[in-house]
């Protein structure tokens, strides 16, 4: 069977080699067949993927361990759920599973714009090619997950610290954000390649950005919680390497997403839109590189790891070829429009796009500046969370008032006098949350004050456009308030998605200023019956069990909880020890409280021999919030990714009528 | 605007940067620095009370090793011969490492596992 | 290996170049085998299209925020002029390629 595999991907291989050559020499001397026939090839590499990936996962169900990705990713008592996570969880399998994703994504965007965008289509196919050609030849000839050895009894073992039901959906998530980059990629490259100056190639991808920038937020947001709940330091955000490795491509995504609306509505920014989206593919392509090599630790792994040379040269490749393919077309690319007004709506997404931007680049320079520092002074030198906090305030807060502003101002150009009339509802509300807030003790950290007044302002603008909207569509035809709203959101999904997904942002960023700048921390080595004050809440050690679980033997101390003198249950809080691993890992105690969404938080840092136990407890304000903003994002994602009929006539007519009216 | 930023993140980086040296590149040094290396000897003592005391050596295995004083949250992977980071300064021979502070590095992929 | 994945293996790869060699299957001879490319004529027409787009678009948006109250009554007095007369000039553009075209077909027939 692994033979079976092994060929399967070696036909992905040709195939995909063949949707590049033969592609790009049919779109250059212009062959109907040939260039229909490097479609199919495309095709058919995803059917090919497909089967290599039936095998792996059917070796992975039957334990069969003489394929040695198998015995080094799972045993016998791992549960089944695992045992396929397993499929994604070593360097050879996640290949594989980013080259099945693409071949399928791929498959998708051809069969989708074969009709609409059929010209396009022919410089698209080699592109794709080219990117699967690489993974398939790493998958062949570098890393292959068929690899076989002498069957052993039982196999490794799945880290645990992947055994939990995070690990079946985080990287898949992620994956699908990352490889979904690579098809405005490619259509952006086809474009250029075609040498066309219109925005087909924006048009067709439009949804396909917005879905893969979807995935990545959440794949993103369902790490951070993995973190938290699993892992168990007490954040869910280390700014580690491998998290700012998705972090990236999604900044630079945002970026994109806003400035393909200035090329859409006045036909600027033609250039930046293609450098942004040549940026978030190579930021993604870096990022899975990151997270599978551990380059970063180490400019000395980085060159043991057999990926990291071949990755590194792929990303140089595409970046010079893009930068070559954009300069060359420059000429054609530059165009004649001039931003009018620096307080228009272009300006403020031209802002946001440069912070944006500038965060992105900050951290990638955070991320890189070890394996340049060691270049350059033969040791390595990290920087940590206070450099990247720093720039965050810096980007982030000016970014909370774009996203207030934006909304409020016209196209072109926006008056001071409407403008100021807009605003002056938003504003006071921020103006008086503010206050309250002061009131309230938020003082105590004046960051944390400012960044909520913000935040206010952006809710109650967000507010102001969709009572505004509602009351006007009311006006225009009646009907109730509920049905005004429900007509509104759906003429203008769009930009009613859009504010939605502002709004998450917002409750996201209140939920990261409330439990980073009010937070609380205590430390303290409690004996049964002992206690612990923290906030408004009174923890007790009450004593420690022990249990036997499937593979693991469970220490939990039973916590007595009490919050303003009333007793408000039990918290457990331990550790785990992996009797396969030999290894220990932190089960934290969490109680959140439904009502103010702040969370307490207990590690239990060292069980000694005395029976005390060493905690670490924290009291974290609004945590909760930032779970339920992932939920209003993918809310808003979907309003805005949902197709919407008009739309599609209209744009079915842009490029349609045209062909017709050139072959009448 | 590009230059601003380019030149206030060099500044920046390089003034709040940490260096991470291994124990054989110790010697001598006076600021505030990353030490990676492998846990060495016996540990003793207890990280939240008493310091937790312990000796690390250069990955490759080759240097003399460092006596380490350290206080705070100790992860769970740690233990002899495994690689682990932490932060602090040298002083009088011994590295005073700072709270909360110790890092392993987790044996197989993924991230280093922290406290 | 075993048969099975043998025969597997084999029927992925006919059919996989099949697949691939379809188009030239199915029209070994074909009359023509050009590619249709957009002349300069219909990226012209595109071009005039999109900003026909943006202007119809803009204006519509102009009315919306007008009607929610984002554009004051003078702001809209003093935009809405500029705006239709762009309209007008991008469908008035796009008009000549309709009617050259169609001349040409009249011409040649």
């Amino acid at each position: 069977m692994p033979e079976l595999g092994r060929a399967a991907l070696a036909l992905c291989l040709g195939l995909a080699l063949y949707a590049l050559v033969a592609g790009a020499y049919a779109a250059k001397t212009r062959r109907r067949r040939l260039a229909r026939s490097a479609q199919n090839a495309l095709l058919a590499a995803f059917g090919a993927t497909g089967v290599a990936s039936i095998v792996l996962l059917a070796a992975l169900l039957r334990n069969d361990f003489s394929f040695t990705y198998v015995a080094e990713h799972t045993s016998r008592e791992l549960p089944t759920a695992y045992t396929i996570s397993a499929f994604w969880g070593g360097q050879e399998g996640s290949l594989l599973l980013w080259l099945l994703i693409l071949t399928g994504f791929s498959a998708a965007a051809v069969a989708l714009s074969r009709r609409t965008a059929a010209d396009l289509l022919t410089w698209v196919v080699p592109v794709l090619g080219l990117v699967a050609t690489f993974f398939a030849f790493m998958l062949v000839v570098v890393s292959s997950p068929f690899d076989t050895q002498l069957a052993t009894a039982d196999g490794a073992g799945l880290n645990p610290s992947l055994q939990n039901p995070y690990m079946m959906i985080h990287p898949p998530c992620l994956y699908l954000g990352y490889v979904g980059l690579t098809i405005p990629f490619a259509f952006a490259m086809g474009a250029l390649l075609a040498r066309r100056t219109d925005e087909l190639w924006i048009v067709a991808t439009r949804r396909w950005t917005l879905f893969a920038w979807t995935a990545l937020g959440i794949g993103q947001l369902l790490g951070s919680h993995w973190a938290y709940v699993e892992v168990g330091w007490g954040g869910y955000y280390a700014w580690d390497p491998v998290e700012n490795a998705a972090l990236m491509p999604w900044l630079a995504a945002t970026a994109f997403l806003h400035s393909v609306m200035i090329q859409e509505k006045r036909g600027m920014l033609k250039v930046w839109n293609v450098l942004l989206v040549i940026l978030a593919f190579c930021l993604a392509l870096f990022g899975t590189f990151l997270t599978r090599s551990g380059v970063v630790s180490s400019i000395h792994s980085f060159t043991q790891s057999p990926l990291g040379g071949w990755f590194l040269g792929f990303i140089t490749l595409i970046i010079a070829g893009s930068l070559a393919l954009v300069i060359t077309r420059l000429p054609i690319l530059r165009s004649k429009t001039r931003m009018e007004s620096l307080v228009s709506r272009e300006a403020t997404f031209l802002y946001n796009n440069l912070l944006l931007v500038a965060l992105c680049l900050t951290i990638l320079w955070g991320v890189a500046f070890p394996i340049l520092s060691e270049a350059v002074h033969g040791e390595q030198i990290t920087v940590s969370s206070p450099y990247y906090n720093f720039f965050l305030r810096v980007f982030g807060l000016p970014l909370l008032v774009l996203m207030a502003i934006g909304p409020l101002v016209a196209w072109r150009r926006a008056s001071l006098r409407s403008l100021g009339r807009s605003f002056a509802w938003p504003a006071g509300l921020a103006l008086v949350v503010g206050a309250v807030l002061l009131v309230l003790g938020a003082g105590s950290s004046w960051i944390g004050l400012v960044a909520y007044t913000f935040c206010a302002f952006v809710l109650g603008s967000i507010g102001y456009e969709f009572v505004r909207g509602t009351r006007a569509r009311r006006a225009l035809t009646g009907g109730s308030w509920v049905a005004a709203f429900v007509e509104l959101v759906g003429r203008n999904r769009r930009r009613y998605g859009g504010y939605i997904v502002h709004a998450a942002i917002v409750l996201l960023a209140i939920g990261i200023i409330g439990s980073s700048a009010y937070d609380t921390v205590r430390e303290r080595t409690l004996a049964p019956g002992q206690s612990l004050a923290i906030s408004h809440y009174v923890v007790k050690y009450d004593q420690l069990v022990r249990r036997n679980g499937p593979n693991a033997t469970e220490f939990r101390a039973i916590l007595d909880v009490k919050k303003n003198g009333s007793s408000v249950g039990t918290l457990e809080s331990g550790k785990n020890s992996y009797r396969a691993e030999d290894q220990v890992s932190n089960e934290v105690g969490i109680r959140s409280d439904p009502l103010t969404g702040e969370d307490l938080y207990v590690i239990t840092d060292q069980i000694n021999k005395n029976g005390t136990i060493a905690f670490k407890v924290f009291v974290k304000p609004l945590v909760n919030l930032i779970w339920i903003s992932g939920l209003v994002f993918l809310l808003g994602s979907l309003v805005a990714l949902w197709p919407s009929a008009a739309e599609q006539r209209r744009l079915a007519a842009r490029y349609h009528e045209l062909r017709a009216l050139a072959r009448a | 605007m590009a230059a601003v930023l380019a030149i206030f993140l060099l500044y920046v980086s390089v003034a709040g940067g940490t260096p991470s040296i291994q124990p054989s590149q110790l010697h001598g040094r006076t600021g505030e620095v990353a030490l990676v290396g492998k846990v060495t000897g016996a540990p003793a003592g207890d990280a939240h009370s008493a310091p937790l005391r312990f000796r690390m050596r250069d990955v490759s295995g080759a240097s003399a090793s460092i006596p380490v004083v350290y206080r705070g949250s100790v992860p769970d992977l740690f233990k002899v011969g495994r690689e682990v980071r932490v932060e602090g300064r040298l002083q009088n021979g011994v590295f005073l490492a700072k709270k909360d502070s110790l890092r392993t590095k987790c044996p197989s992929k993924y991230v280093a596992k922290k406290a | 290996m075993s048969a099975l994945a043998f025969a597997i293996g084999a029927l992925l790869a006919v059919t996989c170049v099949v697949f691939v060699a379809l188009p030239f299957i199915r029209e070994p001879d074909p009359a023509e085998d050009r590619l249709d490319e957009p002349g300069a004529l219909e990226r012209r027409a595109l071009e005039l299209a999109e900003e026909r787009d943006r202007a119809l678009s803009a204006l519509k948006e102009l009315e919306f925020d007008h009607r929610t109250g984002k554009v004051s009554d003078e702001d809209y007095r003093e935009l809405v002029g500029p705006l239709r007369a762009r309209v007008a000039e991008a469908l008035r553009a796009l008009e000549p390629q309709a009617q050259s075209t169609e001349e040409r077909v009249h011409a040649a027939s």
